[in-house]
C-alpha cells in the first residue's frame, strides 16, 4: 500500500517535470525541471530495488549531466526577445491529440482487467528480486560476468568518441 | 559459451581493437617524417592483412558465444570478407585522394578500424543491447568522418544533418528496444529464452497475450515495437522514410569514405536485419527452410519499405545533377531491391541478398572512384564536370559505363545476376502481393537506366570546356580495372558466389 502511494507520488513527480521540460519556454527553467524530473525517477528506481541505479542517475545524470546543461545555456545567454512567441498551430494540436489519445487508452488498459489480481499469470508477472539485487556488489557481478562484453564495448565507443571529437574540434595540429 | 572461451572465435575483433590503438600511435610516430602517407598506408594494410588473418584462422561454427551475446556462424565470417574487401578498397583509394589531408590520414585510418570493429560486431550480435551498442559505434565514427574536412561548409552541415537524424533514429530504436524487453523480459534474439524461442512456444506466447489484454494488443505492441526498432536499421541501410539524410551525406563526405559509406554500414545493416528476423519471427525446419514463428506480417512491412525506398529513390535520382547526389538516390533504390529479398522470407531470398551485396560492392565503389578521380581533376562532381570524359580519360570512362550498366542490372553485367536472383527469390515464394513487389522492382530498374544513361550521354556525347586529357593515378586505373573486370565477366562463372552465399546462410545449426 505504501509502495502504490510512493509510487504515484514519484509518477507524478516524474510527469510534472517531464510536461515543464517541453513547455516552458524559458530553457533554464526547463533545466531545473529535468533535475526535478531525474530526481523522481531516482524514487522510482528505489521502489524497483534498483538502489545502484538510483544513486547513479542522482549523481550522475541530476549532478553531472545537467550541471553542463545549465552552463552551456548560460553560456548561449539568451534573451527575451531571443526566445520567440508561444504558438498554437495545427500540429501541436494534433499532437496533443495524440498524447491525450495514448495516455487514455494507456490508462483504459492499465486499470482495466488486463492485469488479474490472483492466479497464475500474475504470480509469473511478479519475479522476487533475489537477495542483494540491485546493490553495489550484485551489479558489479552482472556487469563484469554477463555483460563484460557491452561493457568493454562501451568504454572503447567512450575513446572513439574522444578522439573524435579532437579530430573534429582542435584547430591545428 | 563463457567469456573466456569465447575469444578464440574473437581474435578478428581483438586484432581490430588493437588496431585502432596501433594506428593513433604510429600517426604520433611518424608525424614528422616525410615519407608518413607511404608509411601510414603500409600500416593500416598491415592491420587489414592481420585482420584478415585472424578472420580466416577462426574455427569453423555455429553457435552462441560470449553466453549468447554474439553469434558464431558462417554469416558472421561472410559478412567480416565483405566488410575487409570494402575496407580494403578505401585503403587503397584515400592516400591518393586531395580530399582526406596527409597531415590526418593516421586518425582517419584509426577512425576507419574503430568503424569496422563495429561493423563486425554489428554482423554478429544476437542481443538487442549489442545490436544497440555496435550500431552506435558505427554511426559515431559515421558522423565524424562525414565532417572530416573541417573547412567546408557542406561537410559540417552534413556532419551536423547526419548527427541530428542518426540521434532521431536511434533514440526511436531504443524506445522499440525497451517495448520487446516490456514485451518478453529478455535482450536475447536467439537462442534459449530468447524472444525468438519465446514466440515459438504457445505457453509464453498465451501469457504474453494475457498479460498485455489480450491478442490484438500484445500484437500492436509487437508490431510498433519491430517498426521502432526498423528505424534503427533502415538508417543505416537508407531506406525510406529513414533516408532523409544520405544525399546530403553523400554529398559532403569526403569521396573515398562516401563510396565505403554506401557498402559498409548498409551491408551490415542487412546483417542485422537478416539476424533479427530470422532469429526471432522464423523457425528452421530440418529441411533447412525456414517457417514463421508468430503471426507478425514481418514480410509485409519490410515489403511496403521495399517498394517505396525503390521507387522514390529511383524517381529523385532523375532530376539530380550532382553526381554524388544521384548516386545517393541510386544507392536508396538499391536499398530497396536489397529489401525485397528480405520480404521473401526465405533461405533463396537471403541468399540472393548475399550475392547482390558483394556485387554492389564491386559495382559501387568502383563508380564512386571514377568520380573521385574527375573531381579530383575537375574540381567538381556535377554531370557537367563529366562532360567529354570518353576522350579525355577512356579507361576511367569505359569503367564508370560498365558500373553504371551494372547497377542498371542490363545483362551480360554483374548486377544483372543479383537482381534476377532476388527477382527469382520473390516471384519463387509467389502470392499476388509478391509478385507485385517483384513487377515494382522490373519497372524500377528500367527507371533507372534513364538517369545512369544521362551521366552515359555527359561522357560520350557531349564536348567538354577544356578537352586536355587528363592523367588517372596509376593505382586508380588498376583498382578501376580489377572492379571491371568481375563486373564484365561474372555472368559467365558465377558459381562459386552462390556456393559461398549457400555456406554462409542456410546450412543448419550444429549446437
Amino acid at each position: 500500500m505504501a509502495e502504490a502511494v510512493l509510487f504515484y507520488l514519484f509518477a507524478a513527480g516524474v510527469l510534472a517535470g517531464g510536461s515543464q521540460v517541453v513547455l516552458r519556454r524559458n530553457p533554464i527553467y526547463g533545466a531545473v525541471s529535468l533535475v526535478g524530473c531525474f530526481f523522481f525517477l531516482a524514487g522510482i528506481y528505489v521502489l524497483l530495488s534498483a538502489h545502484l541505479i538510483a544513486i547513479l542517475q542522482v549523481l550522475v545524470y541530476a549532478g553531472a549531466v545537467m550541471v553542463l546543461f545549465v552552463f552551456v545555456i548560460m553560456l548561449l545567454n539568451l534573451k527575451e526577445e531571443e526566445l520567440g512567441e508561444l504558438r498554437f498551430t495545427f500540429w501541436k494540436v494534433v499532437g496533443l491529440v495524440a498524447v491525450l489519445a495514448t495516455a487514455a487508452v494507456i490508462a483504459w488498459r492499465a486499470l482495466g482487467p488486463a492485469y488479474p489480481s490472483t492466479g497464475p499469470a500474475r504470480d509469473n508477472a511478479i519475479l522476487l528480486a533475489a537477495e542483494g539485487f540491485g546493490g553495489v556488489k550484485a551489479v558489479g557481478r552482472t556487469l563484469y560476468l554477463a555483460a563484460v562484453l557491452p561493457f568493454e564495448l562501451t568504454s572503447l565507443l567512450l575513446l572513439v568518441a574522444i578522439v573524435a571529437a579532437v579530430v573534429v574540434a582542435k584547430g591545428k595540429i | 559459451m563463457n567469456n573466456i572461451h569465447s575469444l578464440r572465435f574473437f581474435w578478428p575483433e581483438s586484432v581490430l581493437t588493437v588496431a585502432v590503438l596501433a594506428m593513433l600511435v604510429q600517426d604520433l610516430l611518424v608525424r614528422r617524417s616525410p615519407r608518413r602517407v607511404g608509411l601510414l598506408t603500409i600500416g593500416a594494410l598491415f592491420w587489414l592483412a592481420l585482420t584478415a588473418l585472424a578472420t580466416w584462422r577462426t574455427p569453423w561454427g555455429n553457435f552462441p558465444i560470449f553466453g549468447g551475446l554474439l553469434v558464431h556462424d558462417p554469416l558472421r565470417i561472410f559478412f567480416a570478407w565483405l566488410f575487409l574487401a570494402a575496407a580494403l578498397l578505401t585503403v587503397v583509394i584515400v592516400p591518393r585522394s586531395k580530399e582526406i589531408s596527409s597531415a590526418r590520414l593516421g586518425e582517419f585510418f584509426a577512425l576507419l578500424f574503430a568503424l569496422l570493429l563495429g561493423m563486425y560486431l554489428m554482423a554478429s550480435a544476437a542481443d538487442l543491447l549489442l545490436i544497440y551498442l555496435s550500431i552506435e559505434t558505427v554511426s559515431l565514427v559515421s558522423y565524424v568522418l562525414t565532417g572530416f574536412q573541417r573547412g567546408r561548409r557542406r561537410a559540417n552541415e552534413a556532419a551536423l544533418k547526419y548527427v541530428i537524424y542518426g540521434g532521431v533514429a536511434s533514440g526511436i530504436m531504443l524506445y522499440g528496444i525497451s517495448i520487446l524487453y516490456g514485451l518478453f523480459g529478455t535482450t536475447r534474439v536467439a537462442g534459449e529464452g530468447g524472444i525468438g524461442a519465446q514466440l515459438a512456444d504457445v505457453t509464453s506466447r498465451l501469457f504474453l497475450a494475457h498479460a498485455f489484454g489480450g491478442q490484438p494488443a500484445a500484437q500492436l505492441a509487437l508490431v510498433v515495437a519491430v517498426v521502432f526498432l526498423l528505424a534503427g536499421v533502415g538508417y543505416k541501410i537508407a531506406a525510406v522514410p529513414f533516408h532523409m539524410w544520405s544525399p546530403d551525406v553523400y554529398e559532403g563526405a569526403p569521396t573515398p569514405f562516401t563510396a565505403f559509406l554506401s557498402v559498409g554500414p548498409k551491408a551490415a545493416g542487412f546483417a542485422v536485419a537478416i539476424r533479427f528476423f530470422f532469429a526471432a519471427f522464423e523457425r528452421q525446419l530440418p529441411g533447412g527452410g525456414y517457417a514463421q514463428v508468430g503471426d507478425l506480417p514481418w514480410p509485409a512491412i519490410i515489403g511496403i519499405i521495399s517498394a517505396i525506398s525503390m521507387t522514390l529513390g529511383n524517381l529523385t535520382a532523375i532530376v539530380q545533377s550532382n553526381v554524388k547526389r544521384l548516386l545517393a538516390y541510386s544507392s536508396i533504390a538499391h536499398a530497396g531491391y536489397l529489401l525485397m529479398g528480405l520480404a521473401a522470407a526465405s533461405t533463396a531470398g537471403v541468399q540472393s541478398i548475399l550475392i547482390y551485396l558483394i556485387i554492389y560492392v564491386l559495382m559501387n565503389v568502383g563508380a564512386f572512384l571514377v568520380v573521385i578521380a574527375v573531381s579530383r581533376e575537375t574540381g567538381g562532381e556535377d554531370i557537367k564536370d563529366f562532360r567529354g570524359l570518353g576522350t579525355r580519360a577512356p579507361i576511367a570512362a569505359l569503367a564508370l559505363v560498365i558500373f553504371l550498366f551494372s547497377l542498371t542490372g542490363i545483362p551480360p553485367f554483374a548486377g544483372f545476376i543479383g537482381k534476377y536472383l532476388i527477382f527469382a527469390a520473390v516471384v519463387q515464394r509467389g502470392g499476388f502481393w509478391n509478385v507485385l513487389l517483384a513487377v515494382i522492382g522490373v519497372l524500377n530498374s528500367a527507371i533507372s537506366l534513364f538517369y545512369y544513361a544521362r551521366l552515359i550521354k555527359a561522357m560520350y556525347l557531349e564536348e567538354a570546356i577544356d578537352q586536355r586529357p587528363f592523367r588517372v593515378p596509376a593505382v586508380y586505373t588498376g583498382v578501376l580495372v580489377a572492379l571491371a573486370v568481375p563486373n564484365s565477366f561474372l555472368i559467365f562463372y558465377w558459381t562459386p558466389l552462390v556456393r559461398w552465399a549457400a555456406a554462409a546462410f542456410g546450412g543448419s545449426p550444429s549446437s
